[in-house]
């Protein structure tokens, strides 16, 4: 199953806390189900689900009606991508408005990989840019390490004043 | 040494002249006042004693030793001066030799002295020479090791100076980050450093040769 994460799901406890909710909601579904065949009685309202969740679901189920399969490969499917997907860690020097996140994640989905999960997190010694860990490398273009390596100059700057 | 033994003939020639001289002499002298006492002449015939007078005798006898006291005196007197003018050219001699000597001596003197002058400006330019390099050398030395220290400081301070900076900007600039502004930046170093992701994402899909 091809699963089209939205940005919104950036990171693993995102996707973590989507699987869990598509859980919580096909239990409940699989009672819904039940209590349909016993009773021609309309059971109480759907369980309550986010927006997110809602659009994983009806993406997963196409133009038919969900079912407790189509649920359980949606679940099946979000688990997969938990333990193979390519992760990148961004630290910046403070916590990422919803705004910044969203474009950084559909970035880095749109040229690194469609499924990758981005973490976030926050350094406020870094005064600006950002720190990225993919895989085994670091890539560090904070403002804190350009001030450090840009320490030598300094002098030299000071001197033409 | 060719002169000093030249006078040293000189003279012992010259004493043996002079000893010679003063033998004469005092044959001479001796011949004067101690006359050999010759046997009277016999007379040939008494006679003969009779020819002539006794005042004539006498007056002959006066005269002979007359005579001989004058000849006497005047090889006294001969010798004297002969003496002297001897006496006077040996102490010429003596003086021109001592002074040739003493010129030679002075010569050797001024010659050796002359050497030694010149070996010792030698060696004292020489030694001038060597006192030159090895202050010329000890200046550029310390000429170095002052740069090398001035450059050391200059770096040391530097490095202070940067770090200082560096701490204030850091310390300074921490207190209010505004990540909203920084979007575009950062999506532009993500633009960037794109193939270094690509390669890396290239390296973790394909398994290790």
């Amino acid at each position: 199953m091809k699963l089209n994460l939205q940005p919104s799901i950036s990171s693993p406890q995102d996707l973590k806390s989507i699987i869990l909710e598509i859980r919580q909601y096909a239990h409940w579904f699989s009672q819904y189900t039940v209590k349909m065949r016993a009773s021609d009685s309309q059971p109480e309202g759907p369980a309550p689900v986010s927006q997110v969740a809602a659009t994983l679901i009806k993406e997963s189920s196409g133009k038919e009606q969900p079912s407790q399969k189509h649920l359980d490969d949606l679940i099946a499917g979000l688990e997969a991508l938990e333990t193979s997907a390519p992760r990148i860690t961004i630290t910046l020097a403070a916590p990422a408005p919803g705004s910044l996140k969203k474009v950084l994640v559909q970035w880095c989905r749109e040229h690194v990989a469609p499924g990758v999960l981005v973490d976030f997190r926050f350094n406020s010694t870094l005064l600006g840019g950002m720190v990225v860990q993919y895989g085994s490398h670091v890539y560090d273009w904070s403002f804190r390490r350009q001030i450090l390596n840009a320490r030598g100059s300094f002098p030299e700057a000071l001197r033409r004043v | 040494m060719t002169g000093n033994l030249f006078l040293q003939i000189f003279v012992i020639l010259d004493v043996f002249i002079i000893g010679g001289a003063a033998a004469i002499a005092a044959q001479h002298a001796y011949a004067h006042f101690r006359p050999d006492k010759h046997e009277p002449e016999k007379p040939h015939s008494p006679a003969g004693h009779d020819h002539i007078p006794a005042a004539v005798k006498e007056r002959l006898l006066q005269e002979s030793q007359n005579k001989l006291e004058t000849a006497l005196n005047h090889s006294v007197a001969r010798l004297q001066h002969d003496l002297a003018n001897t006496t006077e050219q040996i102490n010429d001699m003596v003086k021109r030799l001592a002074t040739e000597v003493v010129g030679s001596e002075l010569e050797h003197y001024r010659t050796d002295l002359a050497k030694l002058h010149e070996q010792a400006e030698k060696d004292l330019g020489e030694i001038k020479k060597n006192v030159d390099s090895h202050q010329a050398e000890l200046t550029t030395m310390v000429a170095q090791e002052l740069e090398a220290e001035k450059q050391q400081l200059i770096k040391q301070i530097d490095t202070k100076l940067g770090d200082a900076v560096g701490s204030f900007l850091l310390e300074t600039l921490q207190h209010n980050i505004d990540l909203g502004s920084q979007t575009p930046y950062l999506l532009a170093l993500l633009e960037e450093h794109k193939a270094d992701f690509m390669k890396e994402v290239v390296d973790e899909t394909q398994p290790a040769a």
